[in-house]
């Protein structure tokens, strides 16, 4: 490989995985705001212009504060969670194509990190393997508190990636391709004119399904059983503090953006438009944007939710797991394959 | 370069897995087993298969052995007894079964030298290879793919009735 080719694969690879952290800055003060507009209160707004500068300083905060390790934990399990945690958040947006593709000294480089043939289930395997930041977390502090957190994001998470798996599998089908790239190709075009061809429109269950298997996923109201402050303090990050508990939060703020992005990727057409073929840098650039607003869109619905609905209980939650997602996916699944009979693609 | 990888990731499995059997915390005999599976998933991708490196971890290291950890944790155990073995011959079995197969394993190879290298042509992209993997099970190997199947279910079925049978005694 030659010098440019070796940058080109570093750029590729390394800016997402940095521009991901410094996006979550500005997403807590957006949250902020929006719950405090969800709410009618002002919110930050005192530190800086729009109280933009109050997330760096709570960041500067957290760097800066004591840590505090309980005697009684297991040092190597309890150190090693929060960066399991924000590795599985960072390396699961490795595979999800963020704009088009963009021509470098005569080479085409397509805007993602690894076009890998098993595409999606890479990004399940990931997820999959990201509950082990939060059960070690809630093992090792030797907490009572910590442990019922980790339990119960252990059954959680299980519990909806079954439902998650089988609704995108839905996705699958209709791409017939594991690949990100491939999906998004599937959904170029429109129907009658002016619908585009996105995934959500045929599989409107599928993509409900997915999308709130997502919630439970990041661990975000109404799915935060894991660390239900009105019954387990903080769950499995209780005996975290300083940078280790804000590695927890950030590996939390990741997610949401990480699972917004794939959720616009399966089924919003991902960085295209109908009708819209980049071209050239400003094209290219512009894909990008399709894409930042699409994911930012579907964040925001992530904080509305957070700021509307109430907790669950936990048989609710397994109940909804388990006797309604669960079927809805498998119902979701024949339809999709009913369908790609019907229109003859098969 | 690739036989460098496929080496240090079979014996990381093979020293985790040993890590496994050794440990005498539960919780970090499932995590070392974890991270064995995880290995053994690299070796999966360095034989040119992707799709059963992807299923190894989403099933086995992400979903069985959470499990395993749920019902650990469940059930806080933090120290495995350390009571008389109430069968030694059981050790003693163990050691000659592990011994015999070693000379199994280690014959074969004499005999028929060591199996053929890593596949030099086969091309990761593209997915017919995951194609692959499903005409084989849905038409060669239907039969036993579906005897599994059945074989899973009786397992299910089986540990309803224990689950219930306690239940009903309880009550």
């Amino acid at each position: 490989m030659t010098l440019l080719e070796w940058v080109i694969l570093v750029a590729r690879v390394a800016l997402p995985a940095m521009i991901l952290p410094a996006i979550v800055i500005p997403l807590v003060w957006y949250e902020r705001r929006v719950a405090a507009f969800i709410q009618d209160r002002p919110g930050p707004n005192r530190v800086g212009p729009f109280g933009l500068l109050q997330s760096p300083a709570d960041i500067l905060k957290l760097f800066m504060k004591e840590e505090v390790v309980p005697a009684q934990s297991d040092r190597f399990l309890f150190f090693l969670a929060p960066g399991l945690a924000v590795f599985a958040a960072l390396s699961t947006f490795a595979v999800i194509p963020y704009g088009g593709t963009l021509t470098i000294g005569g080479k085409e480089v397509p805007l993602l990190g690894a076009d890998i043939s098993i595409g999606v289930l890479y990004v399940f395997a990931i997820t999959s393997l990201s509950v082990y930041s939060l059960v070690l977390a809630g093992w090792s502090s030797n907490n009572k508190f910590s442990l019922m957190g980790g339990i119960r994001s252990s059954a959680q998470l299980i519990s909806y990636e079954l439902a998650m798996t089988t609704a995108a599998g839905g996705v699958i089908l209709s791409a017939s391709s594991f690949k990100l790239a491939d999906i998004i190709a599937a959904q170029q075009g429109t129907w009658l004119g002016f619908v585009p061809r996105w995934n959500v429109f045929p599989q409107i269950l599928g993509f409900l399904i997915f999308f709130i298997a997502t919630f439970a996923e990041t661990n975000r109201l109404p799915f935060d059983l894991p660390e239900a402050e009105a019954e387990l303090v903080a769950g499995y990050h209780t005996e975290y503090s300083a940078m280790h508990f804000g590695s927890f939060f950030l590996a939390e703020y990741v997610n949401v953006i990480v699972s917004s992005a794939l959720t616009v990727t399966l089924y919003f057409g991902g960085w295209s438009l109908p009708g819209f073929h980049p071209h050239g840098v400003v094209g290219v650039l512009l894909s990008l944007l399709v894409f930042a607003v699409k994911t930012a869109l579907l964040v925001t619905v992530f904080i509305w939710v957070r700021w509307t609905l109430p907790r669950f209980r936990y048989d609710q939650l397994m109940a909804l797991g388990w006797k309604v997602f669960l079927p809805l996916a498998l119902m979701n699944l024949f339809w999709v394959a009913a369908l790609e009979m019907w229109t003859g693609r098969r | 370069m690739e036989r460098v990888v496929f080496d240090a990731a079979a014996a990381i499995a093979v020293v985790f897995a040993a890590l496994m059997v050794l440990n005498r915390n539960p919780v970090k005999s499932v995590l070392a087993l974890v991270v064995s599976f995880f290995f053994l998933a690299v070796a999966y991708v360095l034989l040119f298969a992707p799709f059963i490196a992807a299923i190894q971890v989403i099933v086995y290291a992400g979903a069985i052995l959470v499990l395993f950890l749920f019902v650990l944790m469940l059930l806080n155990i933090r120290q495995e007894g350390v009571e008389k073995d109430p069968r030694p011959i059981q050790r003693i079995l163990a050691g000659a079964a592990v011994l015999l197969f070693t000379i199994f394993l280690v014959t074969l190879l004499a005999r028929h030298g060591a199996p053929p290298g890593l596949p030099a042509t086969a091309s990761e992209t593209g997915a017919p290879h995951i194609a692959d993997v499903a005409r084989a099970v849905y038409s060669d190997f239907l039969l036993p793919f579906e005897a599994l199947s059945v074989l899973l279910l009786a397992a299910l079925v089986g540990a309803f009735v224990l689950v219930a049978k306690e239940r009903g005694a309880k009550a």
